[in-house]
């Protein structure tokens, strides 16, 4: 019997969603959800695209060692399938009342002592994503607060007073009403994850398949080759909310733990395509530090708890952060269907813009990526109008690779924004093969540019600039390069 | 006991805040009937409306009614004052964005749907989206304006030096978190019941009355609080209010209407962009000795508030600067854009621009530093103190500001390190600069300078507080607790303020221009006046009873206590003396009034006194320039304002940060681009970027200047809300001072505002090619 339902923890209780019961779509979003309920409007929308936090929620969910973890995502841009198993924390459980008082939670308190409300609509985001951090350990310096709170913005305060509220929060952290009750919230999510069956949720406009196993994905992946994948949902919702975009079948795949992991062998790297990209910020931190640049200002925290890896590929847009530097570690998308299993160089894999090449029973399991060559020299850069939160303008990744005398033995060179599609500086690859790595050879490649690209002028910027900073970014890479031959 | 007095506390929905419980217009819940409504817009920014078909919408299920401009029943009119901004397109639209019909239906999604099956036939006609393009075709909204002190011409003429300039300053989105929104519930008799968020109670009734066709009392505006509203819900929170009204007028079931962000962007005006061209006069020591500025505004389709902007503008085309020959002439150019609108500093800001910027060429010409340049143009006190418009300076407190911010900023220190570290650096620059604020407080339309008030005393001691100004996040209800609570000697707990209801204070001013504390706080203090003199006689009655010997000279209201001075012993809690006068027939709620004395402005002359005062502040901001990619951060800024003796220094401080990272966002990342046709690219946060939390400077400091009671207003305070919006010009010309150090200051930028990445980079780059 497929499971028609979803359950979740809500107000410390079951909630149970039976769409033989509902009218509304499996695809509604949380933040739609607790509006429409009673008693839950402390959610506020502000923009609906994951781009103000004002909707910032935490989902408390079980690891592999049945610990709660929790983490704060944007309402507006998860599908309700996804709380499955999880306990949905809002901005109105935060407080413990009684019939006549309220006591805050230390978060909320902060705030209100710090005078960091304002007008109070993007408040409740904030308190969120506080409590988020509040609730990961995290060291409450400005480093982790700006990082943490990136996702919400606030036109009243000014953040001053928001930064000392979530210094003062998180200085001294105590279990708070929370810490009380997890063994019991873990009890239950367990119970309601028991069945590893996967859930097809069935609406008479859409069906939402949700297995929990790639055994499940793939297969269901071969009988609904139409469906829409979501791995992660922050972009395919921001469609629907928007543009009114509509899916009749969705195979989200977001609940499939076995493509969460990222596995270390002895000559690569192995990262589920489910993996989310917080994780992989955190790993690009201990392996490539050289492309932190990119991947710590990839979007928010808020989206990047949910967005994964495989999504980010997949979308294969021109400004998608990630793939610069996938293009420079010569990743191959590793790809599998219910009878064979491909590999593709990830340049090949994305065909051009906004398109992939995957068949129509594949689904992206893994990328595969080769551990750092310590001879070569990395770079990589994202440009963009605000420092977080913001698509890149344009962005490069290189790597490089010297002779004993100076001169460019390898050499890829990406850039982000400048084409429909991420894409490699073929002529300036080619004049710079030989060539000694000097101030002038840069110079000269830099008036090749214009032979790879011809950028766009749009609502992020314009042609005139985009091929200057091209140019300035290769300078900006010579520098780095340079820095770390004269340290050496 | 604690004296109340001294006692700060947070905003007083603070509390609310946090927990989520605090209410917006979308979050009222009814029981049921209510439907959502939408505005169908027009997609094209200039044509005649050849015809229409609404039947294949009309069809869908779960669509209740879709009205046009016939189904209007008053005035198809939303500008009560010049007519000039239809309600409902008929014939014509003028801009993208503009309102032709009205959906109501079940759900949003299924008013969408319709709006798609809603055909439309137009002619296009030639579109004008800027401001050289509108002068072209001589289209300006009104005759220019003029102020003219001393002799320019004739002053510029044997000025030493001369400089012209010219400066575009670019539009900027409101971006209050809660966008647009109102809902309105039909009562008996067609009356109607809006809850808006609107600055501007009074005028939402007034238009929602005229658009029905009913009388001012028939209709009942309320609001709450708004989710921000920096200027953009002062008359433009008055169309969704009127469309909701006219959906529930016609379908008599409760109507909720709220923007999507990218409506909201689209539909309603910004920051008016300007370009200003000037020509400068000056001596050897840097003394501006002529300042001839044409300020020319986009003011977008209508009228909207863009005279009085461009007022504002003209009025502070000085900032803090004595002039002694200045001519500024302003227009406002009638361009297919949706009409631009008030955001905190109204003009202000962009008529400052230019003399900021026309004084840091000076410095760069003069090579001397350009905060001594400014230090020597001040206002000073008892020459040099009158405006070209005629008014005096009145305790002005601009070189108190200049002397301790300088110590305080280590400026000229700082300045020697900067220059030694840009010697040294070729890929990161560093800049800093100072900037004053000298801000003229006041609505120039005089009328507009009044307020009212209803308290309310119940007769167990609360009170509660009815004034006719809105909450948006400043603390304006917050101050007025303060002030109630002082006037009354009761503690805050007591005292509830009421959210805005123009059935309790009729004919209110919008909640803007800085004022709602000067008017509003003595508007409730006038009626708390005539409260406490009603009860001072039953005070002494009841005082002299429990002690005949009771010296009843003067009685005072104080930690909710009622004694007279010279007895503090003997006293009786508010409590017992509202209850007592309930027993003993007192009436105890009053109103209140305050007009505010003495303005007035004669614009054949160019001459007057528009401003009750005037409010100062000082910036020092120092950024760095990644001349690579014209990115900038702001590294140290140091503030310090003058806010009166502050009736709140924690919400002062909230307002100067507030106001100041707003600023910051005009002044860097908040570019706004239009196509061809003149569709808004930037219309969501996606792609339109107003500071984030990564963008506030890495060391900040801001101080009220101390000693520094203002005699014009409420308990000797200023007003907070726009004057520090302007001190953000610090990080703008700190940039300009970056850049410049890439040829060494030898010559001048290229610039403009914002200084975005795009016009850093540019401007670097021909710096560079002219070396």
């Amino acid at each position: 019997m497929k499971s028609n339902t979803i359950q979740f923890i809500l107000d410390n209780e079951i909630y149970t969603i039976d769409w033989s019961k509902v009218d509304f779509l499996p695809s509604t979003t949380v933040l739609q959800f607790l509006r429409a309920i009673p008693g839950h409007t402390g959610t506020k929308e502000g923009c609906a695209e994951g781009d103000c936090g004002a909707c910032t929620i935490v989902l408390a969910e079980l690891t592999q060692d049945n610990k709660l973890t929790y983490k704060a995502i944007d309402s507006c841009l998860l599908f309700l399938p996804a709380l499955h198993g999880k306990q949905l924390i809002t901005i109105e459980n935060l407080a413990t009342k009684t019939p006549t008082a309220t006591l805050l939670h230390p978060v909320q308190q902060a705030i209100v002592e710090t005078n960091a409300s304002q007008c109070g609509y993007c408040t409740p985001g904030i308190a969120m994503s506080v409590f988020g951090m509040y609730k990961t350990l995290k060291i409450p310096d400005t480093k982790n607060i700006i990082d943490s709170l990136s996702g919400n913005l606030c036109r009243c305060t000014g953040y001053g007073s928001i930064i000392e509220a979530a210094k003062m929060a998180c200085n001294t952290i105590k279990p708070d009403h929370f810490s009380g009750i997890e063994p019991t919230i873990i009890e239950t999510l367990k119970e309601i994850n028991r069945s590893t069956d996967a859930i097809e949720l069935s609406h008479k406009h859409q069906l939402y398949l949700l297995p929990k196993t790639l055994k499940q994905a793939l297969e269901l992946r071969g009988k609904y080759p139409q469906a829409t994948i979501v791995n992660g949902s922050t972009d395919i919702a921001v469609r629907q909310n928007k543009t009114s975009e509509f899916h009749h079948q969705i195979l989200d795949i977001s609940s499939v733990t076995e493509i969460k992991q990222i596995i270390t062998t002895n000559n690569y790297f192995q990262i589920g395509a489910g993996c989310s990209i917080e994780d992989f910020k955190k790993f690009v931190q201990q392996n490539f530090h050289e492309f932190s640049p990119i991947t710590d200002h990839f979007a928010s925290l808020q989206i990047r708890n949910v967005a994964t890896v495989g999504g980010n590929i997949c979308n294969a847009s021109p400004i998608g952060d990630l793939i610069p530097m996938l293009i420079v570690l010569k990743a191959q998308v590793k790809t599998a269907s219910t009878v064979n299993s491909r590999m593709i160089n990830i340049e090949d894999f994305i065909t051009g813009y906004r398109s992939i090449d995957l068949h129509n029973k594949e689904l992206v399991t893994d990328i595969i990526i080769p551990k750092r060559d310590n001879d070569s020299y990395y770079f990589s850069e994202k440009v963009s109008t605000r420092r977080d939160l913001d698509i890149s303008t344009l962005s490069i990744a290189t790597i490089i690779k010297l002779s004993k005398e100076g001169t460019v033995d390898d050499i890829i060179l990406v850039y982000g924004g400048l084409a429909a599609t991420v894409k490699r500086a073929k002529s300036c690859e080619t004049f710079l093969l030989g060539k000694q790595f000097t101030l002038s050879t840069i110079s000269e490649t830099i008036n090749l540019i214009t032979n790879d690209f011809t950028p766009i002028s749009d609502a992020r910027s314009t042609t005139e600039y985009r091929l200057e900073t091209a140019g300035n970014l290769l300078l900006k890479c010579y520098y780095s390069v340079l820095n770390e031959l004269e340290s050496k | 006991m604690n004296n109340s007095e001294t006692i700060f506390l947070p905003h007083e929905s603070a509390i609310s805040h946090v927990t989520g419980e605090a209410s917006y217009v979308s979050d009222i819940q009814l029981r049921n009937n209510l439907l959502w409504g939408q505005v169908y817009f027009s997609p094209v920014a200039h044509a005649t409306i050849k015809s229409y078909e609404l039947t294949e919408a009309l069809k869908i299920d779960g669509i209740v009614d879709i009205l046009d401009f016939t189904r209007i029943p008053g005035i198809n009119q939303l500008n009560t004052h010049m007519h000039d901004e239809p309600c409902l397109a008929g014939d014509k639209v003028t801009f993208i964005g503009q309102a032709i019909f009205l959906i109501a239906a079940k759900d949003r999604e299924t008013a969408l749907k319709a709006a798609k099956k809603i055909h439309i036939e137009f002619e296009q006609l030639e579109a004008i989206f800027t401001i050289e393009n509108a002068m072209a075709k001589r289209n300006n909204l009104a005759p220019s304006r003029r102020i003219e002190t001393g002799n320019p011409d004739k002053a510029l003429e044997s000025s030493k030096y001369r400089l012209k300039g010219r400066l575009e300053t670019g539009a900027q989105e409101h971006w209050y978190l809660e966008t647009q929104s109102a809902l309105c519930v039909p009562g008996e008799n067609r009356n109607m019941t809006v809850f808006a968020s609107t600055q501007n109670p009074s005028e939402t009734q007034n238009v929602v009355a005229e658009v029905l066709g009913l009388q001012s009392n028939q209709v009942i505006c309320e609001v709450k609080r708004m989710g921000g509203g920096f200027g953009g819900k002062e008359t433009q929170a008055n169309p969704i209010a009127v469309w909701a009204a006219l959906l529930a007028d016609a379908t008599r079931q409760p109507v909720l209407m709220q923007l999507s962000r990218d409506e909201d962007q689209k539909i309603t005006g910004k920051r008016h962009p300007f370009l200003s061209k000037y020509e400068i006069g000056f001596d050897e020591n840097g003394i501006i000795t002529a300042y001839i500025v044409d300020l020319h505004g986009n003011s977008g389709s209508s009228f909207d508030l863009s005279i009085p902007i461009l007022e504002r503008a003209m009025y502070h085309a000085d900032n803090s600067y004595f002039i002694e020959n200045m001519r500024v002439t302003g227009t406002m150019w009638k361009t297919n854009l949706p009409s631009n609108t008030a955001f905190r500093g109204f003009g202000g800001p962009q008529g400052m621009a230019v003399i900021e910027n026309a004084i840091d060429s000076i410095a760069r010409f003069l090579k001397k530093d350009a905060a001594e340049i400014r230090f020597k143009n001040f206002y000073q006190t008892q020459t040099k103190n009158l405006t070209h418009y005629g008014q005096l300076v009145n305790n002005n407190r601009l070189s108190r500001l200049w002397d301790q911010l300088i110590k305080s900023s280590d400026y000229f220190e700082r300045r020697k390190e900067i220059e030694k570290f840009n010697h040294s650096n070729n890929l990161i620059k560093k800049g800093l600069a100072l900037t004053p604020v000298k801000f003229g407080i006041s609505f120039t339309t005089a009328f507009l300078n009044q307020a009212g008030a209803l308290v309310l005393v119940y007769k167990d001691g609360s009170v509660m507080v009815n004034h006719g100004g809105t909450e948006m996040g400043q603390g304006l209800h917050t101050k007025i607790l303060h002030i109630a609570a002082k006037e009354l000697g009761i503690s805050k707990d007591n005292i509830i303020i009421s959210p805005t209801n123009t059935s309790k204070v009729p004919n209110s001013s919008a909640t803007a221009a800085s004022s709602g504390t000067d008017l509003n706080g003595m508007a409730v203090k006038d009626a708390i006046r005539t409260i406490k003199k009603r009860l001072k006689p039953l005070a002494i009655k009841m005082l002299s009873k429990m002690n005949p010997t009771v010296n009843t000279g003067r009685i005072i209201f104080k930690n909710d206590r009622i004694y007279s001075k010279s007895n503090p012993e003997i006293s009786i809690s508010f409590a017992e003396l509202a209850k007592q006068a309930h027993l003993e027939q007192i009436s105890l709620s009053a109103t209140g009034y305050y007009g505010t004395p003495n303005i007035y402005f004669d614009r054949e002359k160019g001459k007057g006194k528009p401003f009750h005062y005037y409010a100062f502040g000082m910036a020092v901001s120092e950024v760095e320039l990644d001349i690579l990619t014209g990115n900038t951060r702001i590294i140290r800024t140091d503030i310090l304002h003058d806010a009166g003796k502050s009736i709140h220094p924690e919400i002062d401080k909230g307002q100067i940060m507030g106001a100041f990272m707003q600023g910051v966002g005009w002044c860097t990342t908040e570019v706004i681009r239009w196509d061809a046709k003149g569709n808004l690219l930037n219309c969501s946060p996606d792609t339109y970027k107003i500071p984030g939390i990564g963008d506030f400077p890495l060391n900040y400091k801001a101080e009220l200047l101390k000693n520094a009671n203002n005699p014009n207003a409420i308990h000797q305070s200023k007003a907070i809300g726009e004057p520090p919006f302007m001190l953000a010009l610090s990080v703008w010309l700190a940039i300009k001072d970056a850049i410049s150090s890439v040829a060494d200051h030898t010559k001048e930028p290229d610039f403009s505002l914002p200084a975005s990445k795009e016009v850093v980079l540019l401007s670097i780059k021909k710096l560079k090619e002219s070396l």
